[in-house]
């Protein structure tokens, strides 16, 4: 269990979180026996409601921890949180903030929504997103086209704190898990350049805001790999 | 029991049987007709007929509809399509595709037109491939690169995006992830051999299948045979991931102008001399490497040359004590050593306590270098993969055989300490030096050794008496100073070959390549002399069998002395030194710790000695 407590938070070094670490067999043997299992994916609205755990609530890791409100008020309710990575970094942090409120049956899904996956169980989907052709560009590419083209408009898909700590010039701050209430502000007549952390959550976005009737391109590996092109040269 | 007509219990299960299977035949017909009352348009009623898939119904896919009048007022929808009712296989390997994963994409986010779809014979698929994957995925590098030209040229070998990364069972192994550097590695690079080193596709693109072999020759490619976690460089960490160009390309990773950066990517701190290291060289091609060339001729006429005289000259001893054993029986004649009584018996001191200590270090080292050494150099046998996991992995084999190096330097520096010593005693300066280095006390070589070869092979063909040593034969000489050879090329190479950023310093990149040669060739043949040759000569002849304790417990009978080194025998007599070289008969427990030690290492030696000569004739 500690192994697995460890695994999930991507920090080997570090004690045992103050939740518990479950596995999808486990999960799914808890939501077949427990009705007021409380399943909460943690990613951006878009995203649960592409696909997500059947049953699952969506509530984005930032918005449960700006306001803890959204959990319900009986502290001892069964939760699990989880996310679309691996590392489960949203998930935990979802998790750190109902442990810090008071919440006492928190659990995370260990390796998340891969592993149930990989675990060959269902998925669900309310609003499914046609996925379209998103080109990806990479970092050095993107900059040449920075340079000659006037109509992109990067739009920077990370958290609010993540842009102010660093971004590139020019990109404007739609955080993901707000883009379905906010995407209306962005103007039309633009190719929307779309950026985030890794690389990973910008096709999904794009599909959406290509449905939406948007011209997208997205960066490949993200402000990551912007931040090694640029430390690079 | 038979089913006869008029018998109602019977005809009703057969009756409901015939109905099934014509329901199951042609409700999909039947619902096909139903569902385009409402769906009409040309894809569902033309297009879909003449796809693929014509032979299903719409129900076959679009299942869960069970009320049509409830699915047309929108309160009916039919589940998820599970394309893996019929495409069982696929749908399997894809619950690990990375598309599935990350992006939850679903098979009609590839197969679009998946009403539609058709069977095109001559339909070029490798660039139906690359057209569907380049519709997100940028493709400047790969399009540019051999493998993306070649088949947009036609060619039917030149790798798509699914040759190296799957089709439906892509890898979570992403560039941004980060999580499987290890697997990514061993994962692409296994891809990249896959076709380099199939000969005919090779043969047909008018490449060599070589490449693969000659890589693989190389330190990085067998730690990569050996598994990794070891980091060591595999087919895409040099050659790049999409970029995959001639080195004439101005644009590849490894034209000459880019491969101070291409190797610094790993490598640090080394002269731009390294970079003349051959990544696939080819011992046998004379033009293009001579001096590799001349030094694996060396080296294969050295080793050839020193097991075939030792060989043929232990062949020959073993038949002349075989047979002179064997005469001795028959006429019941028993050797003076083995019926000592009185004087006989007195133990005689041949090895003092420091040079037994330094053989058992020696011993120990030497095991460790090669239970270290020859599983890197016979990487693709399971026995090295094995051995290897039984030390920790590469990485961790590497430092034992590191350390045991050390040891044996160490060792060998002693040794040299020693002989200075011994060349110049304290107080004499440099008189007698010469005497001494061609005495009978000395371990280089003299007239006397040339005279004792020519009478030992006359001994061996029955033309005359064995000759009589002194304190040193000249195959224990040679035995000593194939050990200092030995370090020189071993130990000199494996230093070189330690920190080579830093060799580079000292000597271009080219030379590591001929350190690799020389350190693993003269490591063959030390270890087949010692574990053949001085394990016969010094345990295995005969009238030693199974072995020899001497040189752990330091002493021996003084009728042995008497009969293995005569003249050393009248010397010690002579010079009167032969009382203060007698010492107590050894102890039960060094006795018994001599055996085990001895016996063990000897069966290993012999254990390995199979394992090698398999990995040499068939691996």
């Amino acid at each position: 269990m500690l192994t697995l407590a460890l695994a999930a938070c991507g920090k080997p070094a570090e004690a045992p979180p103050p939740w518990k670490v479950i596995d999808a067999p486990t999960l799914r043997a808890l939501m077949a026996s427990d009705k007021d299992l409380l399943v909460i994916n943690t990613m951006s609205e878009i995203e649960c409601l592409d696909h997500r755990i059947p049953g699952s609530q969506c509530m984005a890791c930032e918005e449960i921890e700006k306001d803890i409100t959204l959990l319900p008020p009986d502290k001892n309710r069964v939760m699990v949180f989880y996310c679309e990575s691996a590392g489960c970094y949203r998930s935990c942090r979802a998790a750190g903030a109902a442990v810090k409120a008071g919440y006492t049956q928190v659990h995370v899904l260990d390796r998340g929504m891969p592993a149930w996956k990989q675990a060959g169980y269902a998925m669900e989907t309310v609003e499914r997103i046609p996925r379209g052709s998103i080109p990806s560009v990479r970092a050095s590419a993107l900059k040449q086209m920075m340079a000659e083209r006037k109509d992109l408009l990067l739009v920077d898909l990370r958290s609010e704190q993540s842009y102010r700590e660093g971004h590139i010039e020019g990109a404007v701050n739609k955080p993901l898990y707000r883009l379905s209430r906010d995407y209306a502000a962005i103007p039309l007549d633009r190719t929307l350049v779309l950026l985030d952390d890794r690389g990973f959550r910008t096709f999904l976005a794009g599909s959406y805001l290509e449905m939406k009737g948007y011209q997208v391109i997205r960066l490949f590996g993200g402000m990551q790999a912007w931040q090694e092109m640029t430390a690079a040269k | 029991m038979k089913i006869t007509a008029g018998n109602g219990l019977y005809g009703l299960p057969a009756g409901l049987l015939l109905f099934a299977v014509f329901a199951v035949l042609c409700l999909p017909a039947a619902a096909a007709q139903e569902c385009r009352f409402c769906h009409d348009e040309p894809l569902y009623r033309v297009d879909f007929n003449r796809s693929i898939h014509a032979g299903n119904g719409c129900t076959s896919c679009h299942t869960g509809i069970t009320d049509i009048e409830k699915h047309r007022d929108g309160k009916e929808k039919p589940a998820p399509v599970n394309c893996g009712i019929c495409h069982e296989k696929i749908a399997k390997e894809y619950l690990n595709n990375f598309h599935y994963i990350q992006e939850d994409f679903r098979c009609s986010d590839c197969h679009r037109n998946i009403h539609a779809i058709q069977k095109e014979p001559g339909k070029n698929i490798k660039l139906a491939i690359i057209e569907k994957c380049t519709e997100c995925h940028g493709n400047a590098d790969y399009t540019a690169s051999g493998h993306g030209e070649a088949i947009l040229k036609g060619n039917h070998d030149a790798a798509d995006c699914s040759d190296c990364h799957g089709l439906h069972s892509t890898q979570v192994f992403h560039t941004s992830l980060e999580q499987y550097p290890t697997e990514a590695r061993e994962f692409y690079t296994q891809k990249c051999k896959r076709c380099h080193a199939d000969s005919v596709m090779m043969a047909r693109n008018n490449l060599s299948d070589r490449m693969v072999a000659y890589y693989e020759g190389t330190y990085h490619g067998k730690v990569q045979e050996l598994g990794y976690p070891a980091p060591v460089a595999g087919c895409g960490d040099c050659h790049t991931k999409h970029n995959i160009l001639p080195k004439e390309d101005p644009r590849s990773s490894i034209h000459p102008a880019n491969l101070e950066a291409n190797c610094g990517r790993c490598h640090s701190g080394f002269h731009p001399r390294f970079l003349s290291y051959q990544s696939h060289p080819d011992y046998t091609d004379r033009q293009k490497y001579p001096a590799l060339y001349a030094t694996f001729l060396f080296m294969g006429g050295l080793l050839v040359g020193t097991l075939a005289f030792f060989w043929f000259h232990t062949i020959l001893w073993w038949r002349k004590v075989y047979w002179e054993h064997h005469r001795m029986e028959k006429e019941g004649i028993v050797p003076p050593s083995v019926v000592a009584t009185g004087e006989g018996l007195q133990q005689v001191e041949r090895f003092s306590v420091k040079y037994r200590i330094m053989h058992v270090l020696l011993v120990l080292s030497f095991f460790t270098l090669v239970l270290t050494g020859f599983p890197l150099k016979y990487a693709g046998t399971e026995w090295a993969q094995t051995v290897i996991r039984l030390w920790g992995g590469a990485h961790i084999s590497g430092l034992f055989h590191r350390g045991a190096a050390l040891v044996l330097i160490v060792g060998m520096a002693y040794v040299a300490w020693e002989s200075l010593k011994f060349l110049f005693p304290r107080g004499t300066g440099k008189q007698g030096w010469l005497g001494r280095l061609l005495g009978p006390d000395s371990l280089f070589p003299n007239l006397k050794d040339l005279q004792d070869l020519k009478g030992m092979f006359r001994w061996f063909f029955n033309r005359g008496e064995a000759p009589k040593f002194d304190r040193w034969t000249y195959w224990e000489k040679f035995d000593f100073l194939a050990v200092f050879w030995g370090m020189f090329a071993i130990g000199g190479s494996g230093i070189l070959l330690w920190k080579p950023e830093w060799s580079s310093w000292l000597v271009p990149g080219w030379v590591l390549n001929i350190a690799a040669l020389v350190h693993s060739e003269e490591a063959l043949l030390a270890a087949l002399f010692i574990f053949t040759i001085h394990f016969f000569n010094t345990h295995f002849i005969p009238n030693k069998f199974p072995m020899d304790r001497l040189i752990f417990t330091g002493t021996y009978r003084l009728e042995e002395l008497k009969e293995q080194r005569p003249l050393e025998y009248e010397r010690l007599v002579a010079e009167g030194r032969l009382e203060g070289m007698k010492r107590e008969h050894p102890s039960i427990p060094l006795k018994l710790i001599s055996a085990t030690f001895g016996l063990g290492s000897l069966l290993l030696g012999l254990f390995l000695t199979v394992l090698i000569l398999w990995s040499l004739l068939f691996a």
